[in-house]
């Protein structure tokens, strides 16, 4: 217990004392760790309910298990993006903080005392995001419900503490290579190591989807008037294997547009960007693999929306027009809540090389490599391996719509194929959110400091 | 350098094959730039020496038509003295008074201006430096100059080095010295 | 005998890192063709000196003139201009861009200045052959060793054929004979081009490479014992 407090007051230090990077690193994980908490425990209330209830809000969608337990799979999905986000968050400052715990080791801490106090930090933020997403949540809940049963108390426990408790072990998990060696730091040659990340992320996916069937599974069998099992299963297979697929494919085209852009670049603008890419491709894939599922899954939507909203507009049901259309909006919210999550991922993931390699970058501007050349690299670093990486997903997703629209018998919905251009240039916005911090990276001042 | 021993220098020379006098002195000259030149004197007078030590011994004299030249030839006792004088280690610093020091001492004690005299031995030092290094980093330089040279600039470093924290502690030397 | 107008010059530099003065009034003139060296402690203000003189950093006060133009006139477009065509620069390191292999770091400079890729690539082959890294063309900086990566640095600073290179601790990183090579190499081609050299160090064996030495204390330049 007292070394615990010791390594709680070690980590408290160390982050009160470094730079502006630390801090953004924990304002920006605690924000995802809220958004996980936020739409885990909507799910897991969602999830506590057994049979028919009376839910004031989304139009009836809540009352029945069968429409309920897609609305749980749609919150788990929207874990993944907040995943992603919160791997992108665990890159900032990411080469300070492996210095500044390396220093720990060279200063005769132990590994374990190392990785304690890397959890502590990392866990730490989680709490706190956490903690906020639970007072509001907990709070709403109690205005909608009077009294909530014992499982859904459990379930809104057990992911308050889950959060920061995972959030602390893949913060401690990510710091192997810093842990084995005290020097790990000191020179890297090749692709940087971002597969801790990486595989954490895939972890975190693989959980989601156990979580979702889960829900499915349980939810479900009371309305027995569909097929269950099945289904659900395929469906996680799918995302699952479109998921793995989009981040190799991301990754593939960023080696790709490397190589093949590096031997014919004319400017020196596109010759950086494509040797960096070539180096690294893997560094972006993470949150090029969401943009690309948010662009098939959107630029899909957007076409069974048209098709269907058409259809609810001209035909008769049962239930209200609005049942419907909720059901629709809700997806759609959904779609353009992970859309972005993943933006924010994107710019916070350009920030941060950029944040990395601002002394290399102030010495460029002071050999007169010009600041014009340098921003222009920084994007085109985003949009080179974006583009036939959303032209594919865009044709995916009109694909969808078509087909849907075909199967509905229902004029095509060409008006989506305008999605993919939306969002190929939101893309590049929000890379170009980090030009300022290019600005402030070239000052001569940076060149001080080895 | 160091320790130099023209004696053991001239046996070196001699392990090569037999010469005489006016050859060793150039071959010596050659093979140690930057170096003290010989005076012929002096490598007459080490020659005798050794012999006398049975540590050379004379080959033959001849003439070649110009002034008769003595050929010397290393016996077997010269070469076995010679391996354990290139073997035996030279004492490092045996005793620790120099030059500079002591004038920065002396200034301290007469009232002289002791950082000025630190001032005009760096630049000195420095002038000498350039001269070496302009030596040793010219085109086509052979590897003895760029190694002799060396040896010249890093012990003139040194005293350079010595030199600025003398200077940056001149006050408390200075109270030192006039207490004492 | 007057001296001839010199290339580069500043005349009562002042400027502070936040509070913390780095130059006090530093004045200094570097002539065309002239290797000159700038020694002095840690902190005494030099790298501050070398980036007011290389238009990295405008001086707080003072003013620095290069080839009769006042750097201070300049916009920053220009300034960078400047220092990409007729100025080379060389750092302890982290000049490389750690991406691009040895051969592209050094076409860099000619492919900013519009000379197209092959042409560009051609030229930084044979600068990398003057400098003895020739055979190291296809490595990237961090699979060089710290020598070779200097001489790269000092192939990408010369590959313009600058007036003047700025060299800030060039061999500060590098063991002492790595740091002769460097050092042979930058002189020889500074003399053969003529090229102007502000060199940085600490370390009297390199600033012994020089034509001239300038001591800088507390970001003003020390007055010599004996002048030369």
């Amino acid at each position: 217990m007292k070394a615990l407090r010791a390594d709680l007051r070690l980590a408290w230090e160390l982050t009160r004392g470094s730079d502006r990077g630390e801090w953004w690193r924990v304002a920006l994980t605690a924000t995802g760790a809220a958004l996980a908490t936020g739409f885990a425990l909507a799910a897991v209330a969602l999830a506590s309910l057994r049979g028919s209830y009376r839910v004031s809000v989304a139009a009836g969608l809540l009352d029945e298990p069968g429409t309920r337990s897609g609305v749980i799979v749609g919150l788990l999905l929207l874990l993944v993006p907040v995943l992603g986000f919160l791997g992108q968050c665990a890159r900032v400052g990411a080469v300070h903080r492996d210095r500044r715990l390396a220093g720990l080791r060279l200063a005769g801490a132990t590994p374990w005392q190392v990785r304690r106090i890397a959890a502590l930090e990392t866990g730490l933020a989680c709490l706190l995001g956490s903690a906020v997403a639970t007072v509001c949540t907990v709070l709403l809940l109690l205005r909608q419900w009077d009294r909530p049963t014992a499982l859904a108390w459990v379930g809104i426990t057990l992911v308050a503490v889950a959060v920061p408790v995972l959030g602390a072990a893949s913060g401690a998990l990510a710091l192997r290579r810093v842990v084995a060696s005290p020097l790990g730091w000191v020179r890297r040659v090749g692709p940087r190591g971002g597969r801790g990340p990486g595989l954490l992320f895939l972890a975190g996916v693989l959980l989601v989807g156990v979580l979702a069937l889960l829900t499915v599974g349980t939810t479900s069998p009371a309305a027995s008037n569909r097929p269950n099992g099945g289904p659900p299963l395929q469906l996680m297979g799918v995302v699952l294997a479109v998921g793995a697929g989009a981040v190799w494919l991301s990754g593939a085209t960023a080696k790709a547009t490397g190589r093949i852009l590096a031997v014919r670049a004319r400017s020196a603008a596109t010759l950086i960007a494509a040797e960096r890419l070539r180096d690294d491709p893997w560094s972006a894939a993470r949150t090029h693999a969401a943009v690309l599922l948010v662009t098939v899954v959107g630029t899909g939507f957007l076409g069974i929306r048209q098709v269907m909203s058409d259809v609810v507009r001209t035909q008769r049901f049962s239930a209200p027009a609005s049942y419907y259309t909720t059901g629709l909006d809700l997806t759609g919210a959904a779609i353009a809540i992970a859309f972005a999550i993943t933006l924010s991922g994107l710019a916070v993931g350009t920030a941060e090389s950029l944040a990395t390699r601002r002394r290399g970058l102030a010495a460029q501007a002071a050999a007169g490599v010009p600041r014009t050349v340098l921003g222009r690299a920084l994007l085109l670093e985003t949009a080179l391996p974006l583009a036939p990486a959303v032209l594919l997903s865009g044709l995916g997703g009109t694909a969808i719509g078509t087909w849907y629209a075909l199967l509905a018998g229902r004029p095509v919905p060409w008006a989506i194929t305008l999605v993919p251009v939306a969002v190929y240039a939101a893309c590049l916005l929000a890379a170009a959110t980090s030009l300022p911090l290019l600005r402030r990276s070239l000052r001569p001042g940076e060149l001080r400091y080895a | 350098m160091l320790g130099m021993s023209t004696r053991h220098i001239l046996l070196g020379l001699l392990a090569t094959g037999p010469s005489h006098g006016y050859d060793l002195k150039r071959r010596h000259d050659e093979r140690f730039p930057q170096a003290r030149p010989l005076a012929y004197g002096q490598v007459y007078t080490t020659l005798q020496r050794l012999v006398r030590d049975g540590l050379a011994e004379i080959e033959g004299t001849g003439s070649d038509g110009g002034p008769e030249r003595t050929m010397y030839r290393a016996t077997d006792e010269g070469t076995r003295e010679l391996s354990r004088w290139a073997g035996e280690i030279a004492a490092p610093a045996p005793f620790v008074a120099n030059e500079l020091f002591a004038k920065v001492v002396v200034a301290i004690l007469s009232g002289g201006d002791p950082a000025a005299y630190l001032s005009a031995q760096r630049a000195a030092h420095m002038e000498r430096m350039r001269e070496l290094t302009a030596l040793k980093a010219a085109k086509g330089a052979d590897l003895a100059t760029v190694l002799s040279a060396d040896y010249a600039l890093n012990h003139l470093d040194a005293d350079l080095r010595w030199m600025s924290t003398t200077a940056a502690r001149l006050t408390t030397l200075t109270a030192e010295v006039d207490a004492a | 005998m007057s001296r001839p107008v010199p290339l580069l010059s500043a005349s009562g530099l002042t400027k502070a890192h936040g509070r913390t003065p780095a130059l006090r009034g530093a004045s200094v003139d570097l002539h065309a063709g002239e290797i000159l060296a700038v020694t002095g402690a840690s902190g005494s203000g030099k790298s501050t000196l070398l980036h007011c003189l290389a238009g990295i950093v405008r001086p707080d006060e003072g003013s620095v003139t290069y080839d009769g133009r006042r750097l201070a006139d300049l916009p920053e477009k220009r300034l960078s201009e400047l220092r990409r065509t007729e100025f080379g620069v060389v750092f302890q390191f982290g000049q490389l861009i750690p991406e691009l292999t040895a051969l592209d770091n050094v076409a860099l400079p000619l492919l900013l200045a519009g000379t197209d890729r092959a042409r560009s690539r051609t030229l930084a082959g044979e600068w990398l052959e003057r400098f003895g890294v020739r055979g190291q063309q296809d490595l990237r900086p961090g699979e060089m060793s710290g020598g070779q990566a200097q001489r790269t640095a000092l192939a990408r600073a010369l590959v313009t054929g600058p007036r003047v290179v700025f060299a800030d601790e060039p061999t500060g990183a590098l063991d002492s004979l790595s740091g002769e090579q460097v050092m042979t190499a930058l002189v020889h081609t500074a003399r053969e081009s003529g090229t102007a050299v502000l060199l940085i160090t600490h370390d009297a064996q390199v600033a012994a490479y020089a034509d001239r030495e300038v001591q800088l204390r507390d970001g003003a330049v020390a007055p010599l014992g004996v002048t030369a």
